[in-house]
């Protein structure tokens, strides 16, 4: 019946707020920068390899502020340890777990591979804090033998190949987070693992583009974005624009299939799409985040340019944070048992602590480019020329 | 065989032929459970459908459905959320590490945190009540004695009695939950959400 007035009933709050949304967008920027730097290293991509430490860098230093996300958003935060020993084999978080404590530790061994022997290099060539970071850093193993940057070179490739599944899975399990739960119409469909795997390509493309521009030109050797270099990231871009049009794909075929689904479905679709959420979702999300970085990596004079191809990944940025806090937020907003949005207000303390976590991932990430061997070893004056025919310093 | 019949199975039938939606089982329960300001383990959902004169209202007690395939009970990590054997669906609050997946989970907006003590909170069907042979407060004060509580295992108990003799209803049952909770006499527009108002796009 139509004319149905509710008169009594409780208010019921969305449970997962924004801390959770930006964890999401943590972890996928990870899986993201994570699986570009793959394609060099265990896909073969050669272009492709130049860009491997700076993503597998990304991808950690990310990786490493992503669960704070998590444990800041218990109501017990000092409980957390719990979660690696009373296991429930049903409950995506406990598989989460483990994944989010094997992956980050993958990447730092893979990590180390690949800088070894600008470790063993530095150690020897450089002068003050950094040969001595760097000789700590060797551990001990200052072979520069050709079998010994062999057997280097095999480990990257098997850690690396171990690599990308573990991050496509740290990635695709926040996706199963939200689609095993059957209550939350937005939420309970076999694609959401997928959506949130290609935002996450989009996003950390994204990000990866800008962090090689801004650390290629200020932090690197060369301090300046060379014309392979500049050419590789707008390759990159070209890469963003199909990560984009795959994620889209997916978006259109998910509302479609809601459309057709139940009434929480219908409802879900139409929330999002006409209702409130419309300018977060049409706006923000697709228009903002999707749009407007494919035409900017599509139309051939921004393609071209590093500062449009900028300005779209940072949009994808923008986007793809949209995207979490519409799914993640908008999804639990459905009603269950009322006939209003459920009402959500973001914690001061939540955002507080999203923004002491995002300062300290920036520190990290300047701190990492800056003193690790990402772009090759500094130049050294005094050091004799055959140090550096390792070709880092050519890119 | 034996074993079989003592386990026990508590469910819940409200006959809201009898539901005067006075809201005594409401408070009953706060005083029962020490439950916090704002927050509730039952409460009555009520609605008015119609046009004048042709008008009525309809009531819908709530609470945590105690089901026996509990979304709540596969999404906790650390196993906090657990069954007790005769199947109530109980939360240890000296694990819960308050990651409110649960809360996500949940069709039926049960469970809500509680702001003292901080884990996660719902229904409980007064377990420290039953266990020491009483019944749940709300089913003590129900005035009209909608609400009937008992071991669904046994044939002879009234629960058996209700739901074998009478249509009865639970909430969303497509869910694949299987809810212990059971109404005779439920309407259609008070079991679910209502999205009319959300689907005109109001703000």
């Amino acid at each position: 019946m139509d004319n149905v007035t509710y008169l009594a009933n409780i208010d019921h709050p969305v449970q997962l707020g924004v801390m959770i949304a930006i964890y999401f967008f943590y972890t996928g920027l990870s899986a993201g920068a994570f699986v570009l730097s793959s394609l060099g290293t265990v896909f073969g991509i050669k272009k492709y390899k130049s860009i491997a430490k700076a993503g597998v860098v990304m991808a950690i230093a990310l990786l490493a502020i992503a669960p704070l996300h998590l444990i800041g958003d218990l109501e017990q935060p000092q409980r957390f340890y719990t979660l690696f020993y009373r296991l429930n084999p049903h409950s995506a978080i406990s598989y989460g777990t483990f994944l989010l404590t094997l992956y980050p530790l993958n990447s730092v061994i893979y990590l180390w591979f690949m800088m070894r022997r600008d470790f063993a290099q530095g150690a020897v060539t450089l002068t003050g804090f950094r040969q001595k970071l760097y000789r700590f850093l060797t551990f001990g193993n200052g072979d520069l033998s050709e079998q010994a940057l062999a057997k280097d070179d095999l480990w990257i490739k098997r850690l690396g190949t171990l690599g990308v599944p573990l991050a496509l899975l740290v990635h695709g399990y926040t996706g199963f987070i939200l689609a095993n739960i059957q209550a939350r119409a937005l939420w309970h469909t076999g694609l959401m693992p997928l959506i949130f795997l290609m935002s996450a390509m989009v996003s950390g493309t994204g990000l990866l583009i800008l962090v090689l521009i801004l650390t290629e030109r200020f932090l690197s050797p060369e301090k300046m974005l060379t014309p392979e270099r500049k050419a590789l990231i707008l390759d990159i871009g070209q890469l963003m624009k199909w990560f984009i049009v795959v994620d889209g794909t997916l978006m259109v075929i998910d509302f479609i299939v809601l459309y057709y689904s139940n009434a929480a479905g219908y409802a879900a679709a139409e929330v999002l799409l006409h209702g409130s959420h419309q300018t977060m979702f049409l706006g923000v999300e697709l228009g903002l985040g999707l749009l407007l970085p494919f035409v900017l990596t599509l139309l051939s004079k921004t393609k071209k340019s590093l500062g449009w191809i900028s300005l779209g990944s940072f949009c994808t940025l923008i986007g793809v944070i949209a995207m979490r806090v519409n799914f993640v937020i908008g999804g639990q907003q459905l009603p269950l048992s009322t006939d209003t949005l459920n009402p959500y207000t973001a914690a001061p303390e939540h955002l507080l602590m999203i923004g002491i976590f995002a300062l300290a991932e920036i520190v990290i990430l300047y701190l990492a480019f800056r003193f690790l061997p990402v772009y090759g070893l500094p130049k050294n004056p005094t050091a004799s020329p055959q140090n550096f025919k390792a070709g880092h310093e050519v890119m | 065989m034996a074993e079989a019949e003592k386990k026990k199975r508590y469910a819940m039938v409200v006959d809201l032929r009898k539901c005067v939606g006075c809201n005594a089982c409401t408070v009953s329960c706060k005083i029962e459970n020490q439950v916090p300001e704002g927050e509730y383990r039952t409460w009555v959902k009520e609605i008015e459908k119609g046009t004048y004169p042709e008008v009525t209202r309809y009531r819908l007690p709530r609470l945590c459905n105690h089901c026996d395939n509990a979304p709540c009970l596969a999404a906790c990590p650390v196993k906090a959320t657990y069954r007790a054997d005769d199947g109530t669906i109980l939360i240890d609050y000296d694990h819960c590490i308050g990651c409110k997946y649960c809360m996500a989970a949940c069709p039926y907006d049960a469970r809500f945190v509680n702001p003292i003590r901080k884990t996660a909170e719902k229904c409980t069907f007064c377990y420290h009540r039953v266990q020491a042979g009483l019944l749940p407060a709300c089913v003590t004060t129900c005035v009209g004695g909608a609400r009937v509580f008992g071991d669904l295992n046994d044939p002879q108990s009234l629960v058996a009695k209700l739901i074998a003799n009478n249509s009865v209803q639970v909430l969303k049952p497509e869910m694949n939950t299987k809810p212990m909770v059971y109404y005779i006499g439920a309407d259609r527009d008070i079991m679910g959400a209502r999205y009319t108002n959300l689907e005109k796009g109001v703000k």
